[in-house]
């Protein structure tokens, strides 16, 4: 037997709520409950979103793949989602505005609110109320939702290369980002005179280059 | 966490990463279809146009219709629906969809349209049909429609050349064998 193992039913919701809660235990101890932190990915001053996605990232491809590989996963039973070329390209704009705007992602606005933050309570209710208009207005924007379709499209097929030359590109890709990332964020504690151990989770990201001037001293 | 431990987590990963460049294929086939979905369009009978539905689109030129025949060289060039592509099954393999065409597929009774269609739906086209009881049903629906068919049918048949039958009694234009012989190709 092979998984996926549930397809549909109360077990398989009963499943994605565990992995839910999971996922979000996952976040919250990542530090990722906190809007402070997330916003510093915009300034190039905490890294954490980036480190903690791409990992979650290589791990589960590493995972399906390897377990495909090994016949322990059938991974023609695991849906993909088709692509649609510019809403796709457009929803990731409008998702990256309101990240920067709210200072949190729908995920992780549902682990800032179990943990009491009232900002991610309101993202949380501004997410429900985006889903409910969208639903609404669902049948006038049919056609928008449906333009440039490419079918169901993975790397491999976009970019006519065997699979697992895509596995070793995204893992070389990721490792090559953390070592970046821990860069910068070494270059920015040192322009802020923190050091490595000195940094702080919650650390107010300043935009303004002058604030930051005068913080040096 | 520690740097040692960091280290080693990416030497894994590196590993395993340069193993899956060499490791293959991870599972005969990768993309998935949405199999549950297909039955439902097939179920409310979204899958398919009739010939006199057809024949409207061709006539009201419906922005983006492409009509593909995808029967043999020989049976195209003797005849096909008038606009209609020739596109053999060999071909569909090779098709991208684009989001402002609606693909309309026939054969002769219908059989290798719909199976057609099951390849272009998983191939990711959306706005694909094929049309119902194929060119037989073209022939008989639109070139040749019977007394008792729908008023726009006489109308339809003589745009596209046809001759419809009206001297008939309803009766008269359908024997036993030819609706066994309809219902058949229709497959539903």
């Amino acid at each position: 037997m092979t998984a996926p193992f549930l397809d549909s039913g109360a077990s398989a919701l009963g499943a994605a709520l565990g992995i839910g809660v999971a996922f979000g235990w996952c976040l919250e101890r990542a530090g990722l409950g906190s809007a402070r932190k997330l916003v510093g990915q915009f300034y190039l001053t905490d890294l954490t979103v980036f480190k903690v996605m791409f990992s979650a990232i290589v791990t589960a491809m590493l995972g399906a793949f390897w377990l495909g590989r090994l016949g322990m996963l059938d991974l023609s039973r695991v849906y993909v989602p088709e692509t649609y070329l510019l809403p796709q390209l457009a929803g990731g704009a409008t998702f990256g505005v309101g990240f920067a705007l709210a200072g949190l992602c729908p995920g992780t606005s549902c682990v800032a609110a179990a943990t009491g933050r009232i900002d991610g309570a309101a993202v949380v209710a501004g997410v429900f109320l985006g889903v409910l208009g969208t639903g609404v207005a669902l049948p006038r924007l049919q056609s928008i939702y449906l333009a440039t379709p490419r079918g169901v499209d993975t790397l491999p097929s976009a970019l006519g290369v065997p699979y697992g030359v895509v596995v070793l590109g995204v893992v070389a890709l990721a490792l090559a980002g953390f070592v970046v990332a821990e860069r910068i964020e070494r270059l920015g504690d040192r322009g802020s005179g923190l050091g490595d151990r000195e940094r702080p989770d919650d650390r107010v990201p300043s935009p303004d280059p002058r604030l930051t001037g005068a913080q040096r001293g | 966490m520690p740097n040692v431990v960091r280290r080693l987590l990416a030497a894994g990963a590196g590993a395993l990463g340069v193993l899956a460049a060499v490791a293959g294929r991870p599972s005969p086939r990768v993309a998935a279809l949405d199999v549950a979905g297909l039955a439902g369009e097939i179920e409310r009978e979204t899958d398919h146009v009739t010939a006199l539905e057809l024949a409207a689109w061709i006539r009201d030129r419906k922005p983006g219709l492409r009509v593909l025949d995808v029967r043999t060289d020989s049976a195209f060039a003797a005849y096909h629906v008038p606009s209609a592509e020739h596109a053999p099954l060999s071909s569909i393999a090779s098709m991208k969809p684009a989001d402002d065409e609606t693909l309309v597929l026939y054969s002769e009774g219908g059989a290798h349209a719909a199976q057609a269609w099951v390849l272009l739906r998983s191939l990711g086209f959306r706005r694909v049909y094929f049309l119902r009881g194929g060119l037989l049903d073209w022939m008989e629906d639109v070139m040749s429609p019977a007394p008792g068919a729908p008023p726009e049918a006489a109308a339809l048949s003589r745009y596209f050349g046809g001759v419809p039958r009206v001297g008939a009694r309803p009766n008269e234009s359908a024997t036993a064998d030819s609706t066994v012989a309809r219902a058949r190709r229709r497959g539903c």
